[in-house]
């Protein structure tokens, strides 16, 4: 299974990921799992999260997830960015691109892989409250 | 033996720093760290049952039985994606 994990400070360009995407022929499914910034923590509205990640600890714990991934399903190539520091309301925090020959493994691969980030990996987001 | 411990999120905050260090006697677990810290930084006490643990870039339990110059790490639940 090809990956790319990048852990960045850089806003998510979607167009640019989308412009290298890359499969073979026998591919039939292509899952994107976009992760937006919502205008609300709990009750309170905010105006952008502060992520905080334990970088290295991270991507090994990604990449195990990746490797735990690649076990379950028959996916040609999965790319995963996670963004840090502060992201602005309705900007992306995480992009996720699942290639897989059908859609079932293509979504199930996908729902996996975000359930267990979400459980494993050393990130924390802090809420910033938004401009008057 | 001397290990480092790194503290993650608002653990900075409870312990007012980002890293210490902190000496055990040969043997010591990730469970005699912790209440080594817990005296040291007493705010810890309360965060017992939820606080994960790492030793370089794994998870560990409280049994993991430390080594000279380990880097152990502490934060609260996650809430990355």
């Amino acid at each position: 299974m090809k990956r790319q994990l990048t852990i960045t400070t850089e806003p998510i360009d979607e167009p640019a990921l989308l412009a290298q995407r890359a499969m073979s022929s026998g591919m039939g499914a292509v899952v994107y799992f976009v992760g937006v910034v919502r205008g609300t923590e709990g009750t309170a509205n905010i105006g952008a999260l502060e992520y905080e990640a334990f970088q290295r600890m991270a991507e090994h714990q990604i990449s195990l997830l990746l490797d735990g991934m690649a076990k379950r399903w028959p996916v040609e190539s999965v790319r995963l960015v996670h963004r840090v520091g502060l992201v602005k309301v309705s900007e992306p925090s995480l992009w996720i691109e699942i290639v897989a020959r059908h859609r079932g493994e293509a979504f199930a691969a996908c729902q996996w892989l975000i359930d267990e980030l979400k459980r494993v990996a050393p990130i924390w987001k802090k809420p910033v409250a938004g401009s008057s | 033996m001397r290990v480092t411990v790194c503290f993650y999120s608002y653990f900075k905050d409870l312990v007012g720093c980002a890293q210490v260090t902190e000496t055990l006697p040969d043997g010591g677990t990730l469970g005699d760290l912790f209440e080594k810290l817990v005296a040291r930084f007493p705010k810890l006490a309360a965060l017992q049952k939820s606080v994960l643990m790492a030793v370089g870039v794994d998870y560990q339990d409280r049994s993991y039985v430390l080594r000279s110059g380990d880097e152990v790490s502490l934060f609260p639940p996650l809430q990355g994606g």
